[in-house]
């Protein structure tokens, strides 16, 4: 290999105490697995339960002097994930990023997947699917599906983006675009991760999919309701205007 | 361009072709002027109506369940605990 690729995860934390260092243990061992070049940031908005905390005990435990692997940039309360995301790409060393959820929903066994599929064609993105090929989902009943099945044909008919699933955050970037990408997105909460990647479909940038499987809601509730589903509604149609 | 722009230009497009033919002015067999023409519009709504309706009741029948990748998953936190418990990190 002529030059030396290296995997900046950026990981926005709230609250995520339980989950924080089983993420950590799953990515280390998928990318120490892979012999890959790997860095984790922690971007904690000030998590009232003791994330930073674990996020140190981490540190102590993964680092060492030669291989920074883990670094903890917290921020003092909650300021959003698209600048959490600014925020923590300031410090990426890596020159792909990768972007994902604390929660499992987001399996790092994926990872290997998306990083062969990314030099197979050179792509600018390759981001996760429940949708397509064997990807799917677990615990979801027929009301869970119908709704998201439902928003992804909503934002599919109105946006034709030309992905499967476009609200999925699990996505690996070249770092060059995805701070391209950051750059011209203005939506905030779900509608962030849609506008980025019609944006970035509008750029003319390369992307492809790989099934995921989407285990979510390990520990703790969801709550999908009707404001929530308003918000993705006038979200869609925000973009359909803008884009 | 935006996608509303687009798809407002090709909705224009669309309407004008077929005010052309609604209003006789192109030459057209006369079963198709009588028969099809008036119609169209509706038809092209409900057609369109119930393709979608298809994609979403198929995209919900073959929404795939992966119950082995959460077992699996719950095999990996045991693992990840006792790990990360010998390496000094609080795993509640």
């Amino acid at each position: 290999m002529a030059t030396k690729d290296k995997y900046s995860v950026l990981l926005p934390t709230y609250n995520e105490r339980r989950n924080l260092p089983i993420i950590t243990w799953l990515l280390e061992r998928t990318f120490t697995a892979n012999n890959l070049d790997w860095e984790l940031i922690i971007i904690d908005d000030g998590s009232p339960d003791g994330t930073q905390d674990i996020a140190k005990q981490l540190i102590t435990a993964y680092n060492t002097k030669s291989q920074q692997r883990i670094v903890l940039k917290p921020r003092a309360g909650k300021l959003g994930l698209g600048t959490a995301y600014v925020h923590g790409l300031q410090f990426a060393k890596g020159n792909f990023v990768i972007i994902m959820d604390a929660d499992f929903s987001h399996h790092p066994k994926f990872l290997p997947k998306m990083i062969a599929l990314q030099k197979e064609g050179n792509y600018d993105i390759v981001t996760g699917t429940r949708y397509a090929g064997d990807g799917g989902v677990y615990g979801w009943d027929l009301k869970r599906k119908l709704v998201s099945r439902g928003a992804n044909l909503f934002a599919d008919t109105v946006l034709r983006p030309g992905v499967s699933d476009l609200t999925g955050s699990f996505r690996l970037y070249k770092k060059d675009v995805l701070q391209k990408v950051i750059t011209s997105t203005e939506s905030k909460g779900y509608s962030f991760q849609m506008e980025m990647m019609v944006r970035a479909k509008a750029m003319g940038f390369k992307v492809a999919e790989v099934p995921i499987s989407f285990v979510d809601r390990v520990y703790g509730d969801s709550k999908l309701g009707g404001e929530e589903i308003a918000e993705y509604l006038k979200g869609v149609l925000n973009l359909w205007m803008k884009v | 361009m935006t996608r509303a722009q687009q798809t407002l230009s090709i909705g224009l497009l669309v309407a004008s072709v077929y005010m052309v033919a609604f209003l006789g002015l192109a030459p057209l067999p006369a079963k198709i002027q009588d028969d099809i023409i008036p119609v169209l519009p509706i038809w092209a709504i409900v057609s369109f109506g119930a393709y979608l309706l298809f994609k979403l009741g198929y995209g919900v029948a073959t929404f795939n369940d992966v119950p082995e990748a959460h077992q699996e998953l719950m095999r990996e936190i045991q693992e990840a605990r006792a790990d990360l418990q010998k390496k000094g990190v609080e795993v509640d």
